[in-house]
């Protein structure tokens, strides 16, 4: 029977501005909450995998601390939200390669009251590539997507309103979502009001630092048969890691990793952009989405603002951009939580926020020169 | 912490070359002895042939291929005296061969893509690090990027 892997389970705890716990506690309380909506008992797990930046807890002793005794696969990446599908896709390769039955993927951090991604708190000396940036102040991902954005502008003549759209689309969208640790709706007089964080970013432009963990459980067909849910299928994934990974180097700023990422996952899935019925793409900052849209074929460069504004990227429209309010709203729990409400979603368990009849979704993760995604679907 | 004092480099065997340089005052790329390429940062052998490398002094003239004007305190030593603009520049040396560089007196609203810059090698405050840096220069002053 098929090893083909499945996604049988979502876990998390809630996103907040300051958990008060550890990253292994979060982390053990979103990998309990995946197994207990599968169905699965944890002795049935024998895979885990996660990512991190020096700011959370290893896979292993997350497994330890839900009971597991032995793992027969084990990854901790590290690196940023460019593995935030890798974590799922990656388990599932082990699971077809029978290298483990079940494995769980997570994510914990704590994103707000821990280790910031916008701050570079402790960068007293730098080494390696960072030596030639940090001397100048530049040094943390705020205002290396800034420059980018910049020079989109310049080429395309892409506007401050056209990425204050995106924000403002996936605010609209986060309104119903009690999960989403900002709710509070805005308009574009609003959105430009926003205090400067680096030029073309206004503070609505950037991701929702938070805390939480989110979990993501992954199994064979076979094994999904008997469990609770209809187990989510995995039409094509992909990863696209440029240029060493430098956000300095990569040769146009005006596109990203997906440039190359896209023409491969819709080669891999049969499907393409048309086909899609909501598009988690990842949004450390509207910047993302705005290319991402762009490279994955939704519209042409330059486009993105009008695609948003004229209601083509939501409810009614062509495609679903993140219907939680994506990390911008929701909160940056780093990519993860796209995967979680993409699940949710083809289950038609979204409640207010149901993307109607929501059958196939593109999930992507990453930024600038490196990152990942895939397309899950309801049929199976 | 001293949050009053911008991140120092740390240099390594293959960078050590790079900060010589900015000490004595000018600023010198590696570059491969065979293919002559141009790299930057700076690698023990060529990316591309795999021959030796070494450092070589460039004219410091180059344009603005992207910026940022950051308005938001991140960095020890620059969390105050904000804003500052961070360009990336591209060396007329070599197509795609960038810096990035704070721009020396740069007023926001004046800079743009595309602009000419020339080098001025600045003091790091914090220790005896000597920086390449980057000022807005007049249109003439420099001639046209390589396309080679």
């Amino acid at each position: 029977m098929s090893r083909r892997p499945v996604l049988v389970g979502i876990g998390r705890t809630e996103y907040s501005r300051n958990s008060g716990r550890t990253t292994l506690a979060m982390a053990a309380e979103a990998t309990r909450g995946a197994l207990e909506d599968a169905g699965m008992d944890y002795r049935d797990v024998d895979g885990f995998s996660t990512f991190a930046a020096n700011d959370s807890v290893f896979g292993a002793a997350v497994a330890h601390a839900i009971g597991i005794d032995q793992l027969h696969w084990n990854i901790d990446l590290f690196g940023g939200g460019n593995y935030a599908t890798s974590v799922v896709s990656n388990a599932a390769m082990a699971i077809e390669a029978g290298a483990c039955e079940a494995a769980l993927a997570f994510r914990s951090l704590n994103g707000r009251s821990g280790h910031r991604f916008g701050r570079a708190d402790g960068a007293l000396s730098v080494g390696g590539d960072r030596q030639f940036t940090g001397p100048h102040g530049y040094l943390t991902p705020p205002q290396w997507l800034a420059l980018w954005a910049q020079k989109h502008q310049d080429v395309y003549g892409s506007t401050c309103e056209d990425l204050g759209q995106i924000a403002i689309t996936q605010r609209t969208h986060a309104g119903p979502n009690p999960h989403a640790v900002q709710r509070k709706q805005i308009d574009m007089q609003d959105y430009l009001a926003g205090r400067w964080i680096n030029e073309p970013f206004r503070i609505y432009d950037c991701a929702l630092e938070a805390d939480g963990a989110v979990a993501v459980l992954v199994t064979t067909e076979e094994r999904a048969r008997d469990l609770r849910h209809k187990p989510i299928g995995i039409l094509g994934h992909v990863e696209a890691m440029g240029h060493g990974g430098s956000f300095d180097h990569w040769p146009d700023y005006t596109t990203m990793y997906s440039s190359e990422a896209a023409p491969l996952l819709w080669e891999r899935s049969g499907i393409g952009p048309d086909d899609v019925d909501l598009a988690c793409m990842y949004d450390c900052f509207t910047y993302t989405v705005m290319v991402t849209m762009e490279d994955y074929g939704f519209c042409e460069k330059g486009q993105a603002g009008a695609y948003f504004s004229e209601g083509r990227a939501t409810y009614g429209g062509e495609v679903v951009v993140n219907p939680h309010g994506g990390l911008i709203s929701e909160g940056y729990i780093h990519g993860l939580n796209h995967t979680f409400e993409a699940v949710l979603q083809l289950r038609h368990q979204a409640s207010d926020r149901q993307v109607e009849g929501a059958e196939l979704a593109l999930v992507t993760a990453g930024a600038g020169p490196v990152g990942g995604a895939m397309v899950l679907a309801r049929a199976n | 912490m001293d949050v009053a004092v911008p991140p120092q480099p740390v240099p390594d065997l293959d960078t050590k070359g790079f900060w010589e340089a900015t000490a004595a005052g000018h600023l010198a790329i590696c570059r491969c002895k065979e293919c002559r390429l141009w790299m930057q940062p700076p690698l023990e052998r060529c990316r591309l042939c795999g021959e030796e490398t070494g450092f070589e002094r460039v004219s410091g003239d180059g344009t603005i291929c992207s910026f940022t004007v950051i308005r938001h305190p991140a960095v020890p030593g620059y969390l105050e005296d904000l804003p500052y603009v961070v360009a990336m520049v591209e060396l007329v040396e070599q197509k795609g061969l960038l810096l990035p560089s704070r721009l020396l007196d740069a007023e926001p609203g004046e800079t743009r893509i595309g602009l000419p810059v020339a080098l001025e090698i600045t003091d790091l405050p914090g220790g005896d690090y000597r920086l390449p840096t980057f000022r807005i220069v007049a249109e003439a002053a420099v001639p046209e990027v390589s396309r080679d």
